[in-house]
């Protein structure tokens, strides 16, 4: 028998692949959602302009409906999705409340610099149904912040504006170096939009939010440049396995 | 736009501090940078209201009494005889025109004129263009002022029929296209409607015979003008977000008192021209709806009293909108109102529960999970590509506006993004490559039809281990990768040709592309063994170390060890070694020797640094230390070395 019966073989390193960040962010999300009690949706990446804007509000003088803001294709009959609210209007249109929905995915907006892509990730979310407040879209949102960023995490709302919801509401967090970062977007669901699916505004009300997904990652994995995520460096990429 | 914190603390009789007025303004929704005193404003597009000094200051009104100044020229003003022609009254429903003569001198400016030019550090232009300037600043309607000796009767405001030249007031030439705004006199362009006036009939500093035009755009007759011509102005960013159409003429009796506050005023006459009525948004009061919007319990007084100080009027049933703003019109605006006063962040949270329901596409969400599963045990990394491409096919869908011609196309394949992923790769001196991406595809024939595919692309070394670094990737490692996972499915990998293509390596490059539907059957039990690839959770995010662009160097080892625990030991040692230049560590070669009685293990060094190449000496110097370390360690010998 020799002495060297039952040695074990080397470790193998750097054996395994890793999932990309940007999706491991975005599965991260959707779960944390879906834990919540949202449902998660899927729909196209080619939208038409009635799902794209027309139903969430936005007007024609809005200006992200722009050729400088939005990729149009097809002599201007399509848009590729600029948010992946279209997807919430499709199953608002074949639901009825209550109803919570979760959709995630790439979207694009003409947008090119160290903090803008033309294309890049969101999740959102949309939850209908009677006596839907403000303050408990307060609850949720802090419910979601802490869970990414911790739950000693500060957090502000300010006043914004999407057509979409009304009273409408950017959420910051404060950085380890004192400024406030801004992190997502949110508000009640205007009633122009619930009317335009078909859903008695007078009885429901809704919250809705969405989260850039590129942004949580840099923030979390402390990313200075957007466009690392999108490099297929070998070296970037096996960082996050 | 900016706003000096001087000019609104002129306003404030309590004259709150830089600080108190930055935090209002945030709670108020309008984000802004605070630099030498100067708030640079960055406000929402639904808000045009408060495009100016006056505009904030209504809105600051909500927390402080202020004082808007309303000096404005309060006798009569003779009517205007003005032959003025409008054929475009739906894209300009309301318009005005002030015409006045100022005798030769123009005193040095004052008060407000002056503390705008002095405070912005704004440049002077002429007078009545410099009054034009202060009074948008003031009170956000633009005006434009047009040399009266330089045009003609009839003014006429119309639609372009065919494309015609204008040269802006800045000298710039411009091909204005059919259906433009343009206001014409004598048969040549004067103004580009709400964009910027022509060169031929702007003031000068000889002007002493002004028209003044001050009117409202419909914004959708103006929006993208501006960028489309790379004519950017205040105007025409103040009237794509919507001006005050009622205030007319308290904007030209205001720029007549400062017209006559350094001037002799020989003459001034009006004229209005409203071609639409204007119709006031009137919202139900209803205290219960805004409590029920935002959860609150305010009384009928504090709604009240919070609306009021927006300039808000309540009568017993209905709330008058004010004529600015045109973002108000249904009960969810007013509750955002009254949040806005409260302050978003002092609206308490109440917490909630969603009742739980079946997820919906968790077949099509499982059998995508797996298949990442199956390559990520494999060691391939998921890669995400942009779709946009430089060429298409006849079924490839193009952008109408792309970001430039590389990338006018939908991608109808994920081959050519993958193989730029490899390439890049290759020339980072990186050797084994094994990359996949699942994404959506769109193509049309008939309609637009949509695929989701998986792409893989690998080439080089089989892996980083003693195992693989030696066997190359062929077509059989990826039809064998699926065999046992999916049996039923026909895997047809192919090889790329390295034909014209930027390499110099001679690995073969193989390929494969699928539809996720062919992946259909398939027994999940088969899942189970694999390995999970790293998900995050809330505590495992990472903090990513920036990565190097300068080329690597690599060193191998091959060391003899008589003893199994001296084994484990150099592993151990030489698999955690630290140095600032050694990258990454692996064993490349293991075998037994059971005719000398010695493992034999070959270890490989690879060396990057972040800061340059690493030179010769760097890396001989850590190597030194890694091989005298670990003959440190009894029974291991470095055959060759001395």
């Amino acid at each position: 028998m020799s002495s060297f019966d039952g040695i074990n073989p080397p470790k193998f390193t750097n054996n395994i692949g890793g999932l990309h960040p940007i999706n491991q962010v975005k599965e991260f999300i959707v779960n944390l959602l879906k834990d919540y009690g949202f449902q998660e949706i899927l729909g196209p990446e080619i939208e038409s302009e009635e799902y794209n804007f027309d139903m969430l509000n936005i007007k024609k003088s809005h200006p992200a409906r722009q050729m400088h803001d939005t990729f149009y294709i097809e002599n201007k009959l399509n848009v590729l999705r600029t948010h992946t609210s279209p997807v919430q209007i499709r199953s608002m249109l074949n639901s009825n409340p209550p109803m919570a929905f979760t959709s995630a995915g790439k979207v694009f907006r003409k947008d090119e610099d160290s903090t803008h892509l033309p294309m890049f990730h969101q999740v959102e979310g949309i939850y209908i149904d009677e006596e839907v407040t403000f303050s408990q879209l307060k609850d949720l949102i802090h419910k979601i912040v802490h869970s990414i960023f911790g739950e000693d995490i500060q957090i502000r709302f300010r006043p914004s504006y999407f057509p979409f919801t009304e009273p409408s509401a950017e959420v910051d967090i404060l950085s380890e170096k004192g400024r406030w970062l801004e992190i997502l977007g949110c508000g009640i669901v205007n009633p122009v939009v619930l009317e335009n699916c078909n859903i008695d505004s007078k009885k429901y009300s809704g919250l809705a939010f969405g989260l850039g997904v590129e942004r949580i990652a840099m923030l979390k994995y402390e990313v200075d440049d957007i466009r690392e995520f999108y490099k297929s460096n070998l070296d970037f990429l096996s960082q996050f396995k | 736009m900016k706003v000096a914190y001087k000019h609104l603390a002129n306003c404030i009789p309590s004259r709150p501090s830089i600080d108190d007025i930055s935090e209002k303004l945030f709670q108020l929704g309008h984000e802004h940078e605070v630099h030498n005193e100067i708030f640079d404003m960055d406000l929402t597009p639904n808000r045009g209201d408060c495009l100016s000094l006056n505009g904030l200051l209504r809105d600051l009104a909500a927390f402080y009494e202020v004082d808007i100044n309303n000096d404005i020229y309060s006798f009569n003003i003779n009517k205007l005889d003005i032959d003025f022609d409008n054929r475009a009254t739906s894209d300009c429903s309301h318009i005005s025109f002030l015409k006045i003569e100022i005798a030769e001198d123009v005193r040095p400016y004052k008060g407000f004129l002056r503390d705008y030019f002095k405070d912005l550090g704004h440049n002077k232009n002429n007078f009545f263009t410099d009054v034009s300037n202060y009074i948008s600043y003031e009170t956000g309607q633009p005006t434009h002022c047009y040399d009266a000796l330089k045009i003609l009767n009839p003014i006429i405001l119309h639609t372009l029929d065919t494309k015609q030249e204008f040269e802006t007031l800045l000298g710039t030439n411009i091909e204005l296209e059919k259906d433009s705004l343009v206001f014409s006199s004598n048969k040549k362009i004067i103004n580009f409607a709400g964009i910027m006036g022509s060169k031929d009939s702007a003031c000068s500093s000889d002007t002493r015979s002004v028209i003044v035009e001050c009117a409202y755009f419909n914004p959708e007759s103006i929006i993208g003008k501006s960028i489309k011509y790379n004519l950017k102005s205040d105007a025409s960013y103040k009237f794509e977000r919507g001006t005050d159409p009622l205030s007319h003429e308290t904007v030209l009796r205001r720029f007549l008192q400062i017209v006559s506050d350094h001037a002799r005023v020989e003459s001034s006459e009006i004229f209005f021209k409203n071609y639409q009525k204007h119709i006031i948004n009137e919202i139900p009061i209803s205290v219960e709806r805004a409590n029920k919007i935002l959860g609150t319990s305010l009384n009928k007084e504090e709604f009240s009293d919070h609306l009021k100080k927006l300039g808000f009027i309540l009568k017993t049933n209905k709330i008058i909108v004010p004529s600015y703003r045109r973002d108000i019109t249904n009960e969810n605006d007013i509750a955002e109102e009254i949040a806005r006063v409260i302050g978003y962040n002092n609206i308490s949270s109440k917490t909630f529960s969603i009742p739980k329901v079946e997820n919906f596409n968790q077949e099509d969400s499982d059998l995508e999970s797996n298949i990442k599963k199956l390559l990520i045990n494999q060691g391939f990394l998921e890669v995400i590509n942009n779709p946009f491409v430089a060429s298409g096919k006849t079924d490839s869908i193009k952008v109408d506006n792309p970001l430039d011609s590389n990338r006018q196309y939908l991608r109808n394949g994920l081959e050519t993004s993958l193989l730029d992923n490899l390439l890049y790769n290759e020339r980072r001196q990186k050797d084994s490559i094994k990359f996949f991406e699942i994404s959506n595809i769109y193509v049309k024939n008939q309609e637009i039809q949509n695929k989701k595919v998986l792409g893989i692309i690998c080439s080089g070394r089989v892996g980083k281990n003693y195992q693989e670094f030696s066997k190359k990737i062929d077509i059989k490692f990826l039809t064998n990768l699926f065999k046992e996972f999916f049996p039923e499915t026909k895997i047809e990998p192919y090889y790329l040709s390295r034909e014209n293509l930027d390499s110099k390596l001679d690995n073969r490059i193989v390929y494969l592309e699928i539809e996720l539907d062919a992946f259909k059957k398939y027994d999940i039990n088969y899942f189970e063994k694999l390995l999970e690839p790293t998900k995050l959770s809330k505590d495992n995010f990472i903090k990513y170390k920036p990565i190097s662009e300068y080329p690597s160097s690599f060193r191998d080892l091959s060391f003899s060890v008589k003893d199994v625990e001296k084994y484990y030991e150099l592993q151990e040692h030489l698999l955690n070694y630290k140095d600032e230049l050694l990258r990454e560590t692996f064993v490349f070669d293991y075998f037994i020797n059971k005719k000398n009685n010695e493992i034999k293990i070959g270890f490989r060094f690879i060396f990057q640094s972040n800061k340059c190449t690493v030179t010769e000496k760097n890396v001989n110097h850590v190597m030194n230390a890694i091989i005298e370390s670990s003959l440190q360690i009894d029974s291991v010998a470095l055959p060759g070395y001395k």
